[in-house]
C-alpha cells in the first residue's frame, strides 16, 4: 500500500552521470516496468529505490517520507535479483525463510508462511533441495517465494526472467502477473524485453541514456509513441522508421519514389509506421514498389522485408501468403497509421 | 613406434621424471636411512641396521623430541590461529574499493617475498635489549615488558618466533581471502540486507559460510607451512632459548647437523612427514573436491 | 555494500557510522605501518654509522652514510660473489623449471589419461615434504658426487621445490586459454607443437611470467638447502646474511645493507607484475 515518490533523482559514478534529473510518482499497487536498453539507468533507479545505492543528489519518498538515508534492511522492500541471488549454503526452506529468521517469527508461524509461500510457487515438495540442485526455473520461483513470505511495501524485480528459455518465460511471466494480482503490492520490475513490459504492466516507463523517454500505459506507449526512440523500441518487429523528404507538394519520397502520403509541412521528416499497417497491393495501388528481400513464415502470419534506402522494411501479411526474395513488392501505407517525427529531435509531431 | 605414445608422454617426461626423482628419491632413501643407525661424526660408511629402533627411541624415551613437541604446538596452534585472524579482519577491512585500499593491496605482497631468514634477523634486531625498536616501543607501552630480554624468554622468544612468521604470512593469506571474498556473488549479499539482515549479520549468515572453503583451504596451507617452518626460527633464536623453540622441523636439523647422528634424525624427519602428510590429505581433498 | 552514503550532500550519518568508519580506517592504518615500518626501519639502519645503530638515541636523527653499502662487498664478507651466485642459481633453476613446467602443465591441462589425477596430486603433494627429509638424502648424495658447496647442485634442488608450484600455477593459467583457438590452429593445419608453442604459450604469457618470478623468489629467498649444502664457493645470499653474527656480535648496520641488496630486487620484480601475483595466488589456492 504504497506510493513511492522520485523527485530530481541524479545518480553519477565519477564522471558519469547514470540517471538524469529523474521525477516519477509511483502509485499504490500498481506494476510499474521500467523498460529500456542496457545502460540507460533503470537497474541504477530501481536500486535507489532499494536502498541499495544513493542518489547524488535528489530525493526518495515512501508515502510522503523522505527515506534517503534509511539502508535496504529499513526500507520494508522485497526483490527479486536477475541472478536470484539465493544464499547457496541454504536449502530451499530456509532461503525462503530467512527473513523472518532475521524478524524472530515464532517457529509455528514460520513454518506456516514458509510453506504457504513455497505452495504458491509450487516448490513446496522440493524444501530440503539446495540451489545447486534445482534448475534455473525452479531457483526463480524460489527467489519468488523469498520475496512473498512476508508482506512488503514494494516488490522489486530486476529481469528476473532474462535467464530462462522462452518457453520457461512465458510460464513464469503468467506467474508473476497472477502473483501481483493476489498480493496487492505496489510492483515495480525492470526489463529490456518490451514483451514483458507490454504484457505486464499497468504503466510502462520507457528509459534511455538516464531519462524517462515516456511514461504511459502498455496501450498509450505502443499507439502513441512521444518520441521515435520509444517509437521503435516497442513492438515487435520494430516500427518501420525512415528519413524522408518531401516534394514542394508535401508528398513525401521515398526511395525516389512519390508515396502519395501527406507530410504535415515541407521538408525533412522521419516517417514511422508499423508493419500491420501496411498492405500488399496492386501496383498502381502502391505507396512504394520495391522487392522482396527476405521473407519469412511465422505460422500465425507471414513477414516480408525490403531494403529501403539501406535499411529494412517489414511488412506483416496474412500466413498463407507465399514470396521469394526477388519478387516484386507492392505496399501501401495507411496514411492514418502514420507516426510523423521531427527530423532533428525524433520528437513526435501532434496535430494540435 | 613412436607414433602409438601419445603426445603427452612427451610433454610430461621431462618434467614428471624429475619431480619424481626429487620427490621419491629422498623419501625412500630417508625411510631407509631411519633403519639405520649412523653417526656422521663418527665414520663415513652408513651403519648397520637397528630396525625400529631409532623410531622407539624416538617415540618413547628421547627427552630433547618430547621437549620439542610442546613447542611445536604451541607454535603452530597460535601461528596457524593468529595469521588467519588477522588475514580475515583485513581482508575484510580491504574488501570495499578504495585508493587506500588498492594501495594497501600492492604492500601486502611484500612481506612474502621477503626471506623469512631476513625477517628473522629484523626481528632480532628490532627486540634487542639495547637499541632495538620494538623492544622500546613495547616496554613503553607494557610496562611490564620493561627490562626483559626478549630472546632469553621463553615465552617472549616464542612470541618473537610466532609474530615473525605471521608478518610473513598474514598478508599473502589476507589476498587469498580477499580473492575468496570477491567471488562471492555481491547478490547473495544484497538479498540478504533487502531481507532484513544487519551487517553483521551478513557476514555471519551470508558471507562468512561461502567463505568457508576458501578458509579451509588457508587453515590446512598455513598449518602445513607452520609445520615446516625453519627459515625464521633458525635466525631469531636457533631453537632457544634452551629448546623452548624448537620445534620439530628444527629438532630434525639440529640432530642430523649439530649432532650428526644421521639415522636418528631421519626417523624423526619422517615423522615429521608423516604429520605433513596427513594435512596434505586435507589439503588436497579441499580443494578437488570438485 | 551500500554505496558511499557519506558523498551525498545534506545526508546525515549517525555517531555511530562515523565511529565505526574512523574506526575502520585505524585499523587500517595500523595495518599499513605494521607493514612499512619494519621494512622502513631495516632500511634506515642500512645508512647508519655503527654508533647510530647500537643505541637508540639518534634513532631518526643521524647523520647518513653508505659506507655500509661499500663494506659488504669488501672481505670478507663478499656479498658481491654472493649475488653473483644468487643470481645463478635463482636464473638455473627457473630457466630450466618453467619450459619444464609449461610442457607438464600442458599435458595436465589438455590431456586425459589414466592416472592423471594420482600424477597431479603427487606433484602438488611434493611440496608438502620437509625440507629436513629432502635435504639429509641430497647432502649424502652430493657429497658422494663430490657436488657439495657448488651451484649446480643448488640449482638442482631448487628445481624440485620449483617445479611444484610452477606447474600448478602454469597449469592453472593454460585451463582459462579458451581451447576453441587450440582448435583453430589445429584445423588450420599446425602440428601439435606449433600450437603449443605460437598460440598457447603467448595466451598464457602472463600467467607463465608470474610463475617464473614466484620461482625465482622462492629461489632466491631459499635458506635452508643453501645453508646445509654450501660451504664457502656458492654460498647464496641469505646465507650471507648469516655471516654477520659474528663472534663479537651482529653487525646490524652491515646485515640491513645486506638486508636491502637481498630484498630491493624481490620488490621490484613483484611490485612489476603485482596485479597478476595477486590474481594467480588467490587463483591457485583457491582452486
Amino acid at each position: 500500500m504504497t506510493k513511492i515518490t522520485l523527485h530530481s533523482i541524479d545518480k553519477s559514478y565519477g564522471e558519469v552521470q547514470v540517471v538524469k534529473n529523474l521525477n516519477l510518482e509511483i502509485f499504490d499497487n500498481e506494476f510499474l516496468v521500467f523498460l529500456g536498453p542496457s545502460g540507460c539507468g533503470k537497474t541504477t533507479t530501481m536500486r535507489m529505490i532499494a536502498g541499495l545505492e544513493h542518489p547524488t543528489q535528489g530525493t526518495i519518498a515512501f508515502d510522503g517520507k523522505r527515506i534517503n538515508e534509511l539502508g535496504p534492511q529499513e526500507r520494508d522492500v522485497a526483490m527479486v535479483f536477475q541472478n536470484y541471488g539465493l544464499y547457496p549454503h541454504m536449502t530451499v526452506e530456509q532461503n525462503i525463510g530467512y527473513p523472518l529468521k532475521l524478524r524472530k517469527v515464532p517457529t509455528a508461524e514460520y513454518e506456516e508462511r514458509v510453506l504457504r509461500a513455497a505452495k504458491r510457487v509450487q516448490m513446496h515438495d522440493l524444501l530440503h533441495r539446495f540451489p545447486r540442485e534445482l534448475s534455473g526455473g525452479q531457483r526463480q520461483r524460489v527467489a519468488l517465494a523469498r520475496s512473498i513470505v512476508r508482506k512488503p511495501q514494494v516488490f522489486l524485480m530486476d529481469e528476473p526472467l532474462s535467464n530462462l528459455d522462452a518457453k520457461l518465460r512465458v510460464i513464469a511471466r503468467a506467474q508473476i502477473k497472477h502473483l501481483s494480482e493476489e498480493l496487492q503490492v505496489t510492483t515495480i520490475y525492470v526489463t529490456h524485453d518490451q514483451v514483458e513490459a507490454m504484457t505486464l504492466a499497468t504503466r510502462v516507463a520507457v528509459m534511455s541514456e538516464g531519462v524517462i523517454r515516456q511514461i504511459g500505459t502498455p496501450e498509450e506507449i505502443y499507439n502513441n509513441p512521444l518520441d521515435s526512440f520509444v517509437a521503435s523500441f516497442i513492438g515487435s518487429p520494430a516500427m518501420n522508421l525512415f528519413d524522408v523528404s518531401t516534394e514542394a507538394s508535401g508528398l513525401v519520397i521515398l526511395q525516389n519514389q512519390n508515396t502519395n502520403i501527406m507530410a504535415p509541412a515541407q521538408g525533412d521528416w522521419t516517417m514511422g509506421f508499423r508493419c500491420e499497417d501496411v498492405q500488399l497491393c496492386d501496383p498502381n495501388a502502391a505507396s512504394l514498389k520495391t522487392e522482396v528481400f527476405t521473407f519469412e513464415l511465422l505460422g500465425d502470419c507471414t513477414m516480408a522485408t525490403a531494403m529501403v534506402d539501406g535499411k529494412l522494411l517489414t511488412v506483416k501479411a496474412a500466413k498463407d501468403c507465399r514470396m521469394q526474395s526477388g519478387d516484386a513488392l507492392h505496399i501501401k501505407i495507411d496514411p492514418q497509421h502514420v507516426y510523423w517525427f521531427d527530423y532533428q529531435t525524433g520528437k513526435r509531431w501532434l496535430q494540435i | 613406434m613412436i607414433k602409438r605414445i601419445p603426445v603427452y608422454v612427451w610433454l610430461l617426461t621431462p618434467a614428471l621424471l624429475f619431480v619424481a626423482a626429487m620427490a621419491l628419491f629422498p623419501l625412500v632413501y630417508s625411510l631407509v636411512l631411519s633403519f639405520r643407525e649412523w653417526k656422521l661424526a663418527q665414520t663415513d660408511i652408513p651403519g648397520q641396521w637397528v630396525g625400529f629402533d631409532n623410531y622407539w627411541y624416538l617415540l618413547s624415551d628421547d627427552p630433547e623430541l618430547i621437549e620439542s613437541l610442546w613447542p611445536t604446538l604451541i607454535f603452530v596452534g597460535f601461528d596457524v590461529v593468529l595469521t588467519l585472524l588477522v588475514a580475515l579482519c583485513a581482508a575484510l577491512l580491504l574488501q570495499k574499493p578504495s585508493p587506500i585500499s588498492s594501495f594497501s593491496r600492492i604492500l601486502l605482497i611484500l612481506p612474502f617475498v621477503m626471506s623469512p631468514a631476513l625477517i628473522g634477523i629484523s626481528f632480532r634486531f628490532f627486540l634487542n635489549p639495547e637499541f632495538g625498536v620494538l623492544q622500546f616501543l613495547l616496554s613503553f607501552l607494557f610496562p611490564a615488558l620493561e627490562g626483559r630480554i626478549w630472546l632469553a624468554d621463553r615465552w617472549l622468544s616464542m612470541t618473537a618466533v610466532i609474530a615473525s612468521d605471521i608478518w610473513h604470512w598474514a598478508p599473502y593469506m589476507t589476498l587469498v581471502i580477499l580473492g575468496g571474498l570477491a567471488s562471492i556473488p555481491k547478490e547473495t549479499q544484497e538479498a540478504a540486507q533487502i531481507d532484513g539482515a544487519t551487517n553483521w549479520q551478513v557476514f555471519k549468515d551470508i558471507t562468512f559460510p561461502q567463505l568457508k572453503p576458501v578458509l579451509g583451504i588457508v587453515l590446512v596451507l598455513k598449518t602445513v607451512f607452520a609445520l615446516k617452518a625453519f627459515d625464521t626460527i633458525f635466525t631469531i633464536s636457533n631453537g632457544g632459548p634452551g629448546t623452548s623453540t624448537q620445534t620439530l622441523a628444527y629438532f630434525v636439523y639440529h640432530t642430523a647437523f649439530h649432532y650428526y647422528d644421521l639415522g636418528y634424525a631421519a626417523a624423526a624427519a619422517y615423522l615429521l612427514t608423516a604429520l605433513l602428510m596427513v594435512c596434505s590429505f586435507f589439503y588436497l581433498r579441499l580443494v578437488f573436491k570438485k | 555494500m551500500t554505496g558511499a552514503v557519506t558523498s551525498i550532500p545534506g545526508y546525515q550519518p549517525t555517531l555511530k557510522s562515523r565511529l565505526w568508519s574512523m574506526t575502520q580506517q585505524t585499523l587500517i592504518l595500523l595495518l599499513i605501518s605494521s607493514i612499512v615500518l619494519p621494512i622502513l626501519w631495516m632500511c634506515i639502519t642500512a645508512f647508519k654509522w655503527p654508533r647510530d645503530v647500537y643505541s637508540l638515541n639518534s634513532a631518526f636523527w643521524f647523520e647518513p652514510t653508505l659506507t655500509n653499502m661499500v663494506t659488504v662487498f669488501q672481505h670478507p664478507w663478499n656479498l658481491g660473489s654472493k649475488i653473483i651466485n644468487s643470481i645463478a642459481v635463482a636464473s638455473g633453476a627457473v630457466a630450466l623449471a618453467i619450459p619444464m613446467a609449461t610442457l607438464a602443465a600442458y599435458a595436465f591441462s589438455r590431456y586425459e589419461f589414466r592416472f592423471k589425477k594420482t600424477i597431479f596430486l603427487t606433484v602438488i603433494a611434493s611440496q608438502f615434504l620437509p625440507g629436513a627429509v629432502v635435504v639429509l638424502p641430497y647432502f649424502l648424495m652430493f657429497k658422494e658426487l663430490g657436488l657439495l658447496d657448488t651451484r649446480s647442485a643448488l640449482i638442482l634442488i631448487n628445481l624440485s621445490i620449483v617445479l611444484p608450484y610452477a606447474i600448478w600455477m602454469i597449469k592453472g593459467f593454460i585451463d582459462a586459454v579458451p581451447i576453441e583457438i587450440e582448435e583453430s590452429a589445429l584445423v588450420d593445419g599446425a602440428p601439435r607443437w606449433r600450437v603449443l608453442l605460437e598460440i598457447v604459450v603467448p595466451a598464457a604469457i602472463p600467467g607463465i611470467i608470474t610463475a617464473a618470478i614466484f620461482s625465482f623468489t622462492l629461489t632466491w629467498n631459499e635458506f635452508l638447502f643453501a645453508l646445509i649444502l654450501t660451504k664457502q664457493d656458492a654460498l647464496t645470499l641469505p646465507i650471507g646474511l648469516i655471516g654477520f653474527r659474528t663472534d663479537r656480535g651482529d653487525l646490524w648496520e652491515l646485515m640491513a645493507a645486506g638486508g636491502i641488496l637481498i630484498t630491493a630486487p624481490m620488490f621490484i620484480l613483484s611490485l612489476m607484475v603485482h596485479r597478476q601475483f595477486i590474481g594467480s595466488l588467490t587463483a591457485g589456492s583457491v582452486r
